[in-house]
């Protein structure tokens, strides 16, 4: 080897060796975090080695919901499913929800609702996760597969849709846009319109005054089986003013 | 040129087309942004087009410019045939291939994932088989590359490799070694996702992976740009390249630097310890090594064209340069925006500065000034000075081609130049509208608008570019026989490090190795780290 490769080679090495004490001893040595535990766990710990946090603390007591929303809740289910689904429907639902999952009282029209979302928020009913004198107790002799089922006969009825929007400037901000500087996502994004995400409910065609109250709910804390906070975090950035923008606009219905 | 003219030509004329119709594109986000229309109705639709101007801009147009300029040096460096030019042709039509594979579903909305990927965001399959084509297509040209060199040294043993070749062969294998990050980012990781065998990503192991190839490939891209100072412009202004030597020590040093380095895309990333940033961070530093010698080596040839025509005085040498020359005009605006782009790649690169700056508009001006601007305008010179030997045309018009290259470079500092500033005043990137009506973001509207007017500088020129080369006229002259700059120092033996890729090809694995081995084997054995993938434009 001639003098020049060595030297590239032992100029290679030094720099790589002299970063690497720079940057595994002697840059942690000046953070307490890093050098709590002695020199050998804060090389660790500049390699990122993971530490098996929060050992020994207590866990958050209160949980949002049970449910683990998974790609397959959102087949629409068999035909027997729904048929199924329909005669439970039947004997349990329609009285408040309507005959054909559509309603004029202000409890909210399943018709059309996916299979995903009505099957969690019965699940929530049942374990608690979400508070409904009414629901809470339908709920809770309902099995794994009646839940299916009735999911199953909703997402196959047609979903109630909004009167087509023709100037885009009457559609609410919050909904098309949202707010960025206030960390509100577009009702859009997850609702249905630009995309639909898992859990999201379809909104058009529900009753004003339950989009209302649930808003309301979210914002104040009194509903909270929403995963990871999402429906919370946007409704308590939310004026009075724009829920019921939002509702108006979602419950406005075809003729 | 021998066989390859019509490859290499038709190599260029499909990266101009699809850089004519991303710049477009790239016009209408600023629009579409600025205070000047409303707001756009469905971010989607930013998204997509944003990642449509990306695969253009990152992978469709350089890799196919760094192909074209890789088989025309072969043939005009070596003095012969390219060797296996169907397998050449056969490569052109798989990034063809892929090219049309990936732009179907970003058409459609089923992959506006940007062409970074981020996961979890997971796009249509077709998307990432169409990018995994074109890069297979630019691995064969990489073995034509190694083929062609070693055929020409089996009938010229010992001889120098002619530094065009020598920087062409750097930029190829640090390419086939940096696309390797991305492929098994696709393959591994990504493709069973997208293909439904899985359904959650390890969105932090995915990142690592593509930052291997993120930073590198910024190279693979510079690579034309800097083959172009060294071998055109000190021939087409009348001077000698000041040290053979230094070129090649700066091509080795981006060989070898230039990999280890990626995790500085990565700052703000919790799954990586802070002493493999700070050592990244610190090889960062060393890629700023061979573009200051460049700098150098090409002021210094420069100048020696300047008293080689009656240029005086320390500096008034400059006076003499003959300016009305295009390849004086592009390297003299390129090493401008090289200045301002490489004095803010070197705040983004330290560990403590970049928290200021990342994830800011700031980057996007970063990089659209260095590479969009001091490279892609050395892009547009290899294409004026090949383009006689390739058609056989009469010279091109001279003061239009200069009125092209004074658009483009007035264009981008009048985008980048207000992005820097918002970027610092904490305005993100990757934003499909701000609210100027909001008190505290009104103030930074104008930058927006001023941008939008850059922008549209860069579309006048750029199609001005696309107008002078379609308009030349086709064989009318027969092309003066092509060379290279000569060196000043020409019968100066080539040290024999410097004439050969194995021990810098063996450092840039080593270092690589050191570098990436222990975070990507940790990450990868560490249990539960995926996360729920995210179908874009899946209902």
């Amino acid at each position: 080897m001639s003098r020049a490769v060595l030297w590239s080679v032992a100029s290679v090495v030094a720099l790589t060796a002299v970063s690497i004490v720079i940057g595994f001893a002697w840059l942690p040595s000046a953070h307490p975090d890093f050098t709590a535990k002695g020199l050998w766990d804060t090389i660790c710990r500049a390699a990122g080695v993971p530490e098996s946090w929060g050992s020994g603390a207590t866990r958050p007591t209160v949980r949002s919901t049970s449910v683990v929303l998974d790609a397959s809740m959102m087949s629409p289910g068999s035909a027997d499913a729904a048929g199924r689904g329909a005669s439970l429907a039947l004997a349990q639902c329609t009285m408040c929800h309507g005959p054909q999952g559509m309603t004029q009282s202000n409890a909210p029209n399943l018709a059309g609702q996916y299979a995903d979302v009505i099957a969690k928020q019965l699940v929530d009913y049942k374990q608690g996760d979400r508070a409904s004198s009414i629901m809470q107790a339908l709920a809770t002799s309902a099995s794994e597969r009646d839940v299916r089922d009735i999911a199953a006969y909703y997402a196959s009825l047609p979903k109630p849709r909004n009167t087509p929007v023709t100037d885009m400037d009457t559609v609410p901000p919050l909904v098309k846009t949202g707010d960025p500087m206030r960390n509100i996502a577009p009702c859009a994004a997850c609702h249905g319109g630009i995309d639909r995400k898992m859990g999201a409910p379809w909104l058009e065609g529900m009753p004003r005054d339950y989009l209302v109250a649930q808003l309301t709910a979210f914002a104040s804390g009194e509903r909270r089986n929403d995963s990871h906070r999402q429906m919370r975090n946007v409704a308590q950035a939310m004026t009075p003013r724009e829920i019921a923008d939002v509702a108006d606009f979602y419950a406005r219905r075809e003729h | 040129m021998f066989a390859a003219r019509k490859l290499v030509l038709a190599h260029f004329w499909v990266a101009f087309a699809a850089f004519g119709a991303a710049i477009l594109l790239g016009e209408w986000q600023m629009l579409v942004r600025s205070p000047l229309v409303g707001w756009v109705n469905n971010p989607e639709h930013y998204y997509r087009s944003v990642t449509f101007h990306g695969v253009v801009m990152a992978y469709v147009l350089p890799t196919l410019v760094a192909m074209a300029f890789g088989y025309a040096v072969c043939e005009l460096s070596l003095k012969r045939p390219l060797v296996g030019l169907e397998w050449a042709w056969g490569g052109f039509w798989l990034v063809i291939a892929g090219v049309v594979t990936a732009a179907i579903p970003m058409a459609t909305g089923h992959a506006s994932v940007l062409y970074t990927f981020y996961p979890p965001m997971i796009a249509d399959a077709s998307f990432y088989i169409g990018i995994v084509l074109v890069v297979v297509g630019s691995w064969i040209w990489v073995a034509l590359m190694a083929i062609n060199l070693r055929a020409w040294r089996r009938d010229n043993p010992g001889a120098a490799i002619p530094l065009a070749m020598f920087g062409t062969l750097a930029g190829a294998y640090l390419w086939a070694w940096t696309s390797v990050g991305a492929a098994i980012e696709i393959l591994v990781l990504i493709m069973p996702v997208a293909l439904g065998f899985k359904d959650t990503i390890d969105a932090g192991l995915a990142r690592v992976f593509f930052s291997w190839t993120l930073h590198a490939i910024v190279y693979f891209w510079l690579m034309p740009a800097y083959i172009a100072f060294y071998t055109i412009v000190p021939r087409a202004i009348g001077g000698r390249l000041y040290s053979d030597t230094m070129a090649r020590v700066a091509f080795v040093l981006f060989l070898v630097f230039s990999m280890p380095i990626g995790i500085h895309h990565l700052f703000a990333d919790p799954q990586i310890g802070s002493g493999f940033k700070f050592v990244h961070a610190a090889m960062t530093a060393m890629v700023s090594v061979p573009t200051l010698l460049t700098v150098f080596t090409i002021t210094a040839s420069v100048e020696i064209a300047a008293r080689l025509r009656g240029g005086q005085g320390l500096f008034a040498w400059v006076k003499a340069l003959p300016w009305k020359e295009p390849a004086m005009l592009a390297v003299a605006l390129s090493f401008v925006m090289l200045g301002f782009g490489g004095a803010g790649g070197l705040i983004n690169m330290s560990y403590q500065l970049n928290e200021t700056v990342h994830n800011t508009q700031w980057v996007t001006g970063h990089f659209h000034l260095i590479f969009a601007g001091a490279i892609v305008i050395m892009y547009f010179l290899i294409a004026y000075d090949l383009w006689p030997q390739l058609t056989r045309c009469a010279a091109l018009p001279a003061g239009l081609v200069r009125v092209q290259l004074w658009l483009w470079f007035i264009g981008m500092m009048v985008l980048t130049m207000p992005w820097h500033l918002v970027g610092l005043l904490g305005m993100p990137r990757r934003m499909a509208y701000y609210d100027y009506s909001n008190p505290a973001l009104q103030s930074q509207a104008w930058t927006v608008t001023a941008s939008v007017i850059g922008g549209l500088i860069l579309v006048v020129s750029a199609l001005l570019f696309i107008y002078i080369l379609a308009t030349a006229k086709r064989g009318a002259a027969e092309p003066a026989p092509y060379a290279f700059a000569r060196s000043l120092h020409p019968n100066d033996p080539v040290p024999a490090g410097l004439n050969g890729f194995a021990l810098w090809v063996g450092m840039m694995i080593a270092l690589t190795v050191v570098n990436y081995g222990f975070p990507i084997a940790q990450l990868a054995s560490v249990k539960e780290t995926s996360v729920p993938a995210v179908h874009v434009g899946r209902p």
